[in-house]
């Protein structure tokens, strides 16, 4: 495997990651598989490509061409995708979840609800900007960097490192603090947590937020390399979720590690020759399918078990 | 001039809504059975009418009625339609059949299979290739065509009993994707873009497009739509269908009496799938050709769509969820890429307030409204038992009403005599002869029910020591301990009782 | 003695299916109360009911003299959490609720309010005074402690917020009889001082003797308490 590949699969890996593990957490806490996770990474990419454009003429009157101008740029694009990845989340939450959470059925039908706003969204999106694709500003500019003998572009350190700081913000957060806890306990069981007076409606608010603002980051990333169309969010999401499935719904771990797994098959299997791209899907499915016949329950699924 | 006193007549209840007939009943009964079964057309039910004693045949399921008129009306209208309208009726029956045996899978097997369209694609692929590739007639693509389903269906169901649920999606939906890039991968078909042209088809190319190769088309899908309904009528109504609904819920208890739930799953899966394959060849006769788009996602979740607007589990669902979508698509071209949208929101509507699509919403509308009819009952004043009057149409005994009614009054009667003087009656003296009043009280307590009926028990270690039991009114089911405490004689025992009794009077 | 809890005609039930018929109950401060009566009579209804956990119910209910039920017919648990906080702590019947944290981090739960999360490592110490076992066990999974051992974690989290009524259901449902002895003699060690309890019980012998009032329950009416003719 030579380091290029490597540094390509890791990549794809930390894209894939945050998507994933916005689904994954989004099943396990609220017991809802978020089909609108394509949707809200299509729309934060439209956003931050307004706001650049917007922000462009700004940005190049108050600093020029310093240094300051792209970091600054870099950063109003970050925080755009996030915070619009977070606003869609908080639709998502209004029509998807509040309306039926204590209702029958709920699971098929949030299901239901999410293909539905991002049937809707695509259509929407389609309807705004037309088919066209259009490409984001670089956040982490152009150029090479030769480090430890291998050859990596900027775009790539940059993604690959903000990716690993942002997953340890998260499982941090859920780990260490009150509401990560208290998110735990409603994983668990809803009906215990009101009973230890965590409102259940008011929980699931900034999960489905923060789930939209991993989707929002990835988009900004994954924009670095391709380009942002109504459809974009399409592939992310079937990735997504099938790195959830592999990793065992529910499963954080799990789903880092199937990140890291299909992150480098893609990877591999685009770097040699004769399968080259189209094959990439392809064989992801083949491996997920066999490693599910063998593994039902994903690499880290005990949750199904601990939810009943 | 008279006054005419006109009073208006509410009909309540269901009974003016049902079908009735009265057969005479001095000819034999006879009914008439489809041929080679022993089942009924329609399920008539005879009884006799408890007022009136006259002999009355009630239809108790109209279903098949709504089928006959809603299918017969479109097979009437069909031969009258414009050009459009006539392949729009043609791939909606094209498309209901698809999802009619989807909800076979979906619904009876109980397996959340997306690969319909990969089955129904692999089919028609295996037939056309078979037609154009092998010269193979076009009569034999349908038995091509669903052997073909048969086998991608046996592959699917193998793994189908050991993933669950999301998993099995996952992979059948991975399996759509796999078919799609590995049909346009084909070298041969390299330059069609991966779809066969020219297959060889039911309909004469010289009335391909041609009013009577439309009409045609058309009968041909209607049949296969009537053909897709009868298996899922043979499959979910007969013995498969009822061994799997019993599995629905309880998987382990099925098992343990006896039920291979997963066995029969697969059968149904198998047959679902041989029935798909014999679409898919349909499909690709009808057009005449096939291509990758027939795995696209898009084509599955507008399938998704259908079965989800219409109503998951049950064929009068299925149908109509295409209807209203195949409506929307074909129908409203000039609408563009809106229909698209209209369909999403529609889907949102629709999975806002209905718990299981249109077809639910019937069931939906009964439970909600037994529950605000039990929440109203409870919300009265309990008079004592007492059958309010939306409870009385549902008691068929109506002496139970009146029953019910006298004992309401009794107590209300006997409730004024309870005075501290009677209590103090009763302390002095359970037994012998009472006053008027006690006499009447203790009349209504010796004629209580045996459940919940108090009595005393005396205690194995020592002879003036007793406690209150209350009866379960079962057999052999022992009573119950009202409380611990322990009367010294056999008169204090007996005032306890009474003014438990008293007590649960006064309470009811 | 102050009226901590005063139930006036409830009705409850779920679906059509009506489970609570017109209860009147009381509980008064310093009271330890036995709920006694079968399987299925409506125990575990009663105390969801409070908690408006119920399909839906009609009636009033108030605590401390705010009114906390009224008629509801859907969104069972949407008022649950805020009623939580007001002072009423509910152990549900069956096994510890979350299966999959450690007992620190259960207990932990139960801390909802600001003082009782900032003081939350007190509070455990107090809880595992009174179930010793679970001092040994802080961060083992609670899925995989004994029966006796998860239903100490599930009473033990509703300790761990002062409440001013405790509704314990069920206390010693599927465990050995030495253990539910053990399990209904802790919660017997917790002073009813300023606050009341609740057991709800199908085993009369545990509570025998040692609470201030019985009540029976049978077919969704209560049965025996002394309200109408004083007995004796």
């Amino acid at each position: 495997m030579s380091a290029i590949t490597l540094i390509h699969g890791l990549n794809l890996a930390a894209i894939y990651g945050l998507m994933a593990i916005g689904i994954s957490i989004l099943w396990s806490s609220v017991g809802m598989i978020n089909m609108a996770h394509g949707a809200t990474f299509a729309v934060s990419g439209y956003t931050t490509w307004q706001v650049s454009l917007v922000l462009k003429p700004i940005i190049a009157a108050a600093f020029g061409n310093s240094v300051m101008a792209s970091v600054s740029m870099a950063a109003a694009m970050l925080a755009s995708g996030i915070l619009s990845g977070a606003l869609f989340g908080v639709l998502i939450y209004l029509l998807a979840y509040l309306p039926i959470h204590d209702k029958a059925n709920f699971a098929v039908r949030s299901l239901i609800m999410t293909l539905a706003i991002n049937l809707a969204t695509v259509q929407v999106l389609l309807y705004l900007f037309g088919p066209n694709q259009r490409g984001l500003p670089k956040i982490f500019g152009f150029g090479k960097v030769e480090l430890l003998g291998v050859n990596m572009r900027y775009d790539q350190i940059g993604t690959i490192v903000s990716t690993f700081a942002i997953m340890l913000l998260v499982l941090a957060w859920l780990r260490y603090s009150r509401k990560g806890l208290e998110i735990r306990a409603m994983m668990q069981n809803p009906e215990g947590a009101e009973l230890s007076g965590i409102s259940v409606r008011w929980t699931a608010l900034p999960v489905t937020m923060m789930t939209g603002a991993l989707a929002g980051l990835a988009a900004v990333l994954l924009s670095q390399t391709i380009f942002v169309s109504p459809t974009a969010g399409a592939t992310p999401l079937i990735k997504g979720l099938t790195i959830a499935l592999l990793g065992g719904l529910g499963s954080i771990p799990g789903a880092l590690a199937g990140a890291v797994i299909i992150g480098f098959l893609e990877a591999i299997v685009g770097a040699i020759p004769f399968l080259g791209q189209r094959y990439v899907l392809f064989s992801q499915f083949l491996f997920i399918i066999t490693f599910l016949i063998i593994r039902p329950r994903g690499i880290g699924g005990l949750l199904d078990e601990t939810r009943e | 001039m008279t006054m005419e006193a006109k009073t208006a007549l509410h009909e309540i209840g269901n009974r003016h809504r049902e079908i009735l007939l009265y057969p005479d009943g001095n000819e034999p009964r006879s009914r008439m059975r489809v041929p080679l079964s022993r089942r009924h057309w329609l399920k008539w039910r005879l009884r006799h009418n408890p007022k009136t004693l006259v002999v009355e045949k009630r239809l108790a399921d109209k279903k098949p009625l709504w089928w006959v008129l809603a299918l017969g009306s479109l097979a009437v209208a069909a031969p009258f339609l414009s050009n459009s309208s006539l392949s729009i009726a043609a791939i909606f029956c094209m498309y209901a059949a698809i999802n009619v045996l989807w909800t076979l899978i979906i619904g009876t097997a109980g397996i959340f299979s997306l690969a319909t369209m990969a089955v129904v694609g692999l089919a028609g692929y295996a037939a056309a290739a078979a037609n154009v590739y092998l010269g193979v007639p076009w009569p034999f693509m349908l038995l091509i065509g669903g052997v073909a389903g048969l086998v991608t269906g046996a592959f699917l169901a193998l793994p189908s009993t050991r993933l669950d649920g999301l998993y099995y999606a996952l992979l059948t939906l991975g399996m759509a994707e796999i078919c799609r890039v590995f049909i346009q991968q084909l070298k041969p078909l390299a330059p069609s873009n991966g779809s066969i042209n020219a297959v060889g088809s039911f309909i004469p190319s010289e009335w391909y497009l041609q009013r009577e190769g439309l009409l045609l088309g058309f009968a041909a899908a209607f049949a296969l739509l009537l053909g897709a309904l009868l298996l899922f009528r043979l499959i979910n109504s007969e013995r498969l269908g009822l061994v799997l609904q019993t599995a629905r819920d309880e998987e382990a208890f099925a098992e343990a009496i006896g039920i291979d739930y997963r066995r029969a799953r697969s059968q149904v899966f198998m047959i679902s799938s041989a029935g798909l394959g014999v679409i898919g060849s349909f499909y690709a006769m009808y057009y005449s050709s096939i291509s990758p788009a027939v795995f696209s996602l898009d084509q599955l979740l507008l399938l998704f769509a259908m079965i989800v607007i219409g109503g998951i589990g049950r064929a009068d669902g299925a149908v109509l969820g295409t209807a209203i979508v195949i409506l929307i698509d074909k129908g409203m071209l000039d609408l563009g890429p809106a229909r698209i949208l209209l369909i999403a929101v529609i889907m949102m509507v629709v999975t806002l307030f209905a718990h299981n699509g249109l077809v639910g919403i019937r069931e939906q509308f009964r439970n909600f409204r037994n529950r605000k009819k039990s929440e109203a009952r409870a919300r009265r004043t309990e008079k004592g038992g007492e059958v309010m009057p939306e409870e009385a149409i549902e008691i068929a005994d109506k002496q139970e009403v009146y029953f019910r009614r006298f004992n309401k009054r009794l107590r209300e009667e006997l409730k004024l005599l309870i005075t501290p003087d009677l209590l103090e009656e009763h302390r002095q003296k359970p037994l012998g002869r009472h006053s008027d009043g006690l006499s009447r009280v203790l009349n209504y307590f010796r004629r209580g029910e045996m459940a919940d009926k108090y009595a005393i028990m005396r205690q194995p270690d020592g002879f003036n020591r007793y406690k209150i039991v209350a009866l379960s009114g079962e057999r052999g089911a022992p009573p119950r301990l009202v409380d611990d405490r322990i009367y010294e004689t056999i008169e204090e025992a007996y005032h306890a009782v009474f003014l438990l009794r008293v007590n649960d009077l006064l309470e009811s | 003695m102050d009226e901590v809890l005063s139930i006036r005609r409830l009705n409850a039930g779920y679906g059509p299916l009506r489970v609570l018929h017109e209860i009147d109950f009381t509980v008064r401060e310093g009271e330890r109360i036995g709920l006694v009566g079968l399987n299925g009579h409506g125990k575990s209804t009663l105390f969801r009911s409070v908690m408006s956990l119920v399909g839906w119910q009609n009636g009033s209910i108030l605590f401390k003299g705010r009114e906390i039920g009224g008629s509801r017919s859907t969104g069972a648990g949407r008022k649950t959490h805020s009623i939580v906080r007001l002072g009423i702590a509910l152990t549900p019947q069956g096994d510890a609720i979350f299966p999959g944290l450690t007992v620190n981090q259960h207990l932990d739960c139960g801390a909802y309010s600001r003082i009782a999360w900032r003081e939350r490592a007190k509070r455990r110490d107090m809880v595992m005074d009174i179930f010793a076992p679970l001092r040994k066990l802080e961060h083992a999974l609670v899925g995989t402690l004994s029966g006796g051992e998860r239903r100490m974690v599930s009473v033990g989290r509703a300790l761990m917020t002062e409440a001013s009524l405790y509704l314990i259901d069920e206390p010693s449902l599927g465990l050995a009889p030495k253990i539910s002895t053990s399990v209904v003699e802790a919660l017997f060690s917790i002073s009813t001082e300023g606050r009341a309890m609740v057991i709800a019980e199908q085993n009369v012998a545990l509570l025998s003797g040692r609470v201030d009032r019985m009540i029976g329950m049978h077919a969704g009416r209560l049965r025996g308490d002394v309200g109408h003719v004083s007995l004796g």
